[in-house]
């Protein structure tokens, strides 16, 4: 055994026995001056509470400000202006206990809220933020229910249209609420099928259905519903259509792929991920889809951002895995493969998100990136 | 009784730690490994755990064996040396320990927690093996036996499909209410994590139980999936086998009646991943995270509290070398007492011993004892990582096994320093060095990560011995330092000698 491997399994054992972090290990995780996290709220005592803490909901505001919503016993709603530079939970969320891709800012700054299990939407009018106070219900206005015994599962809006689009649970209602007349329109499910082997194996039990929506330039609307197939929700025509294209998948395992994440490119072109873990290019002009491949050996994507180096980033591994970061730069076409999502100063030394909620970038570059566990950071990613 | 234990208890009755002397390390260099010196002036005593030993008791000067032609001279150095040290010094204490060794185990590298001595006088160890099986055995004290149950890829159904072994049971065994003896199992090597949630890495911690009367082992399955059991302790009002998982760091546990499995989510950071789980007369668990605060998990409403009660550590950064390269600050080991209905417990920097009470008030529930590092390093930068090694003796003492130097076996920074035995006594106060702990041949204990009190009173520890490295190294675990080690299981009789003639390898 050579010298070099010997020392390598002596740093293996060091860091499985004693548990504590090796040098080694530094090379496994993104570069620590590329990386930093925020506590939810002002530590050590006005902080969201964990168990109530998992990111599961981030979008930036036409202003820059980045607002978050989190999963568990309760759900939180929190802003983050990247000027003043920590996480500032503004309220509990009524009757809900997670909040997934389910915020969305209006041009005029408006954030509204699709929630789980109730199915309510809420609007939040901006205001002025003087103290943290944890625990304080959230002053927002209940717009009603989207579709009746659904809950909200993700949400999306057409700024110019001044429209919101969501889809529900479990039905995989695709639904839309026109902002300026407060008109919900359900447009009818999009999963409909039940999963091949769903009556009897009951780990695939629930429908396969878009964990995200987008908007293109021209204000339709993309997910994935039955079969892995792609839907439309053609503005023009106002009419909701399945597409020929499916999410890339291994032949056969189709119904049971989703997209996970969705990324409009200033281009026009659209970046998405799948449940499986590839990345692909929806040109929602042709309709076509470019199967980019794999970024990572995990399943998922959990979100995708731009960043100003032109590349895109984001994460893989699901709820058992422990994520890793990539980016892919579409010059190139070529991916990097960055480490784990990991944060190692004092006091945080190598805390390390394993499961990723969502994640966002703002216009100045910097790459927000929510873990959704039971205590959950925000965590920053500066190309 | 032959007349090498003749000596051996000769020497022994001589050992009280108001009649002995410290010996200077500088004189390391001159072949003593370690030794005490009786403080009469006209009498000494020298042990070391290497080829040479000596004692002079009564009269009767007697020295083993020696290195080369030299040994005359550096006996009569030794003999000098001594009497300028018996003057020069103050006392110091040692304290001999009995073993057993783990037959048949000698590559088994390592123990953590992992010890219980069970009602029905059966001591049970869980032995690892980093990158293969690890195995569980126990010592029948009342047979002076030691039986291998077996190895845990075999017990598991997992040996031969390719997968990350089951190389430890790195958590406390528990008895249950039916005798069987709870536990769960955990991966050794990680490799970065390259492996994790992999085909061919960890497929994950089992639940399992051994049953004393079958001789048989009952798998549960997979609990936590690719995950290990870093720490667990068993709660037999509940009929539980709780857990914090590595590298996640989830709080889980497996319900034994229902077969249920459940995972309450991420407790802390897998780099801080407090070791014990304690469990009051109530069956609520409880554990450290963060900076020294306390999780409490409710099985009656099924829910964890974190409390605002913390512990008394000491600051990082501020006077403790060693944390620069550790997370968070937690407890390292809990124990329970029925009397006061407290828990005891060591935390890990500087070995603060403190008293949890539970149901006091959070303001009055945490307080410092004391500190059972070994004197010397009490306030010194260095104090090394409090060890596992704490249990509650039937003389309502404290027996906590402290270590001069960074000890955890292979991954030791340096090693070949002996262990001292601690004690605290809950009805006194006192803390007391009772010396450095060696074996009745001389060797040192070099470390130890488990503690735990027999039904009897005697007092159990597993660690490493110095070990006769084979020219092929199958007699040896690995190296603490530059000293080869095995496995033993350390006897300790807070009231009597152990039995020097029953200590065999």
């Amino acid at each position: 055994m050579s010298k070099a491997c010997l020392i390598l399994l002596t740093l293996c054992l060091a860091s499985s026995a004693f548990a504590q972090r090796g040098l080694g290990y530094d090379r496994v995780v993104v570069p620590q001056t590329r990386i930093d996290l925020r506590d939810l709220g002002y530590s050590p005592v006005d902080l969201i509470p964990d168990g109530e803490s998992g990111i599961t909901s981030l979008t930036v505001a036409p202003n820059g400000d980045v607002y978050g919503a989190t999963s568990g016993t309760r759900s939180h709603l929190f802003v983050m202006n990247p000027q003043r530079g920590y996480v500032f939970p503004i309220g509990v969320i009524a009757g809900a206990t997670s909040v997934t891709h389910a915020v969305a800012v209006s041009e005029a700054g408006n954030v509204f809220i699709g929630v789980a299990p109730t199915g309510h939407l809420l609007e939040y009018t901006p205001q002025e933020l003087k103290n943290i106070e944890i625990g304080k219900a959230l002053e927002a206005s209940d717009l009603g229910v989207a579709v009746s015994g659904e809950s909200i599962s993700a949400l999306t809006i057409d700024r110019k249209a001044n429209v919101l689009y969501g889809l529900t649970a479990p039905g995989a209602h695709f639904f839309s609420y026109a902002i300026s007349t407060k008109k919900f329109a359900d447009l009818g499910s999009i999963a409909k099928a039940i999963v091949p082997g769903g009556r009897f194996e009951k780990f695939e039990r629930d429908r396969i259905v878009s964990k995200v929506l987008v908007v293109d330039e021209h204000g339709n609307v993309f997910a994935s519903g039955d079969d892995g197939y792609f839907f439309e929700f053609v503005a023009k025509t106002q009419t909701l259509e399945k597409l020929a294209i499916h999410v890339p998948a291994v032949p056969g395992r189709e119904p049971y792929t989703c997209v996970d994440a969705f990324l409009l490119d200033p281009s026009g072109v659209i970046y998405g991920g799948t449940s499986d873990g590839y990345l692909f290019q929806l040109d929602p002009e042709k309709l076509t889809v470019k199967n980019l491949g794999k970024p990572l050996s995990e399943y998922r994507i959990a979100g995708l951002a731009h960043a100003r180096d032109g590349k895109l980033y984001g994460t893989g591994g699901d709820g058992t895995e422990m994520a890793r970061m990539f980016s892919y730069d579409p010059a190139t076409a070529g991916y990097d493969v960055l480490g784990f999502v990991d944060v190692n100063r004092r006091p945080y030394y190598t805390w390390q998100a394993y499961v990723i909620g969502d994640i966002v970038s703002d216009d100045r570059g910097t790459v927000y990136i929510g873990e959704d566990e039971r205590i959950s950071k925000l965590y920053l990613y500066f190309p | 009784m032959n007349k090498a234990n003749s000596r051996d208890d000769s020497f022994r009755s001589v050992l009280r730690r108001d009649e002995l002397a410290v010996f200077p390390q500088g004189l390391k260099p001159l072949y003593f490994h370690g030794f005490s010196v009786r403080a009469k002036g006209e009498a000494f005593n020298l042990l070391r755990s290497g080829d040479l030993r000596m004692t002079k008791d009564d009269g009767d000067v007697w020295a083993g064996r020696h290195r080369d032609g030299m040994r005359g001279v550096r006996f009569f150095l030794a003999v000098t040396l001594i009497g300028f040290a018996v003057q020069a010094f103050a006392a110091s204490p040692t304290v001999t320990v009995d073993y057993r060794v783990f037959p048949g185990l000698a590559q088994m590298d390592g123990n953590w927690a992992a010890l219980l001595a069970a009602s029905d006088g059966k001591v049970y160890a869980g032995l690892a093996c980093h990158g293969c099986s690890g195995h569980i055995v126990y010592y029948d004290s009342k047979l002076d036996k030691m039986v291998d149950i077996g190895d845990l890829n075999t017990l598991t159904g997992e040996q031969g499909l390719g997968l990350g072994p089951q190389s430890k049971v790195h958590a406390k065994f528990g008895e249950g209410k039916d005798g069987r003896i709870y536990f769960a199992t955990h991966g050794g090597w990680w490799f970065d994590y390259a492996r994790f949630a992999t085909p061919e890495g960890y497929p994950g911690s089992h639940y399992m139980a051994y049953d004393p009367r079958l001789g048989k082992v009952e798998d549960f399955g997979i609990g936590p999936r690719f995950e290990g059991m870093n720490t667990g302790a068993y709660d037999p009002k509940f009929n539980r086998i709780y857990g914090l998982t590595h590298p996640r760091a989830h709080f889980v546990y497996y319900d034994v009646a229902t077969g249920s499995k459940v995972d309450k989510g991420r407790i802390n950071n897998w780099d801080s991943i407090c070791r014990t789980l304690g469990i009051d007369d109530e069956g609520n668990v409880y554990g450290s995270y963060g900076t020294g605060q306390i999780f409490k998990y409710s099985p009656r409403t099924d829910t964890i509290e974190e409390l605002s009660e913390k512990l008394p550590i000491r600051q990082k950064g501020i006077s403790l070398g060693r944390d620069y390269g550790k997370a968070e600050t937690a407890w390292r080991v809990v124990v329970w007492d029925e009397t006061t209905r407290k828990f005891y417990g060591v935390e890990e920097s500087e070995s603060a011993l403190f008293s949890f009470d539970p149901a006091a008030k959070p303001e009055n529930a945490v307080k410092r004892l004391g500190q059972v590092a070994i004197p010397e390093l009490a306030a010194r930068r260095d104090v090394p990582y409090a060890t596992l090694s704490l249990t509650l003796g039937h003389d309502r003492k404290l027996y906590y096994a402290a270590v001069q130097k960074e000890f955890d076996y292979s991954a030791s920074s340096s090693g070949g320093e002996a262990s001292h035995l601690m004690t605290y006594d809950l009805r006194t106060g006192k803390t007391e060095d009772l010396g450095t702990m060696y074996l009745p041949d001389g060797r040192v204990v070099l470390g130890t990560n488990s503690a735990d009190t027999g039904p009897d009173g005697t007092i159990y520890f597993v660690g490493a011995i110095v070990a006769k490295e084979d020219s092929d190294g199958r007699g040896t675990a690995g190296k603490v330092g530059d000293t080869p080690y095995r496995l033993a299981l350390f006897i300790y009789h807070p009231d009597a000698h152990p039995k020097a003639e029953n200590a065999h390898e």
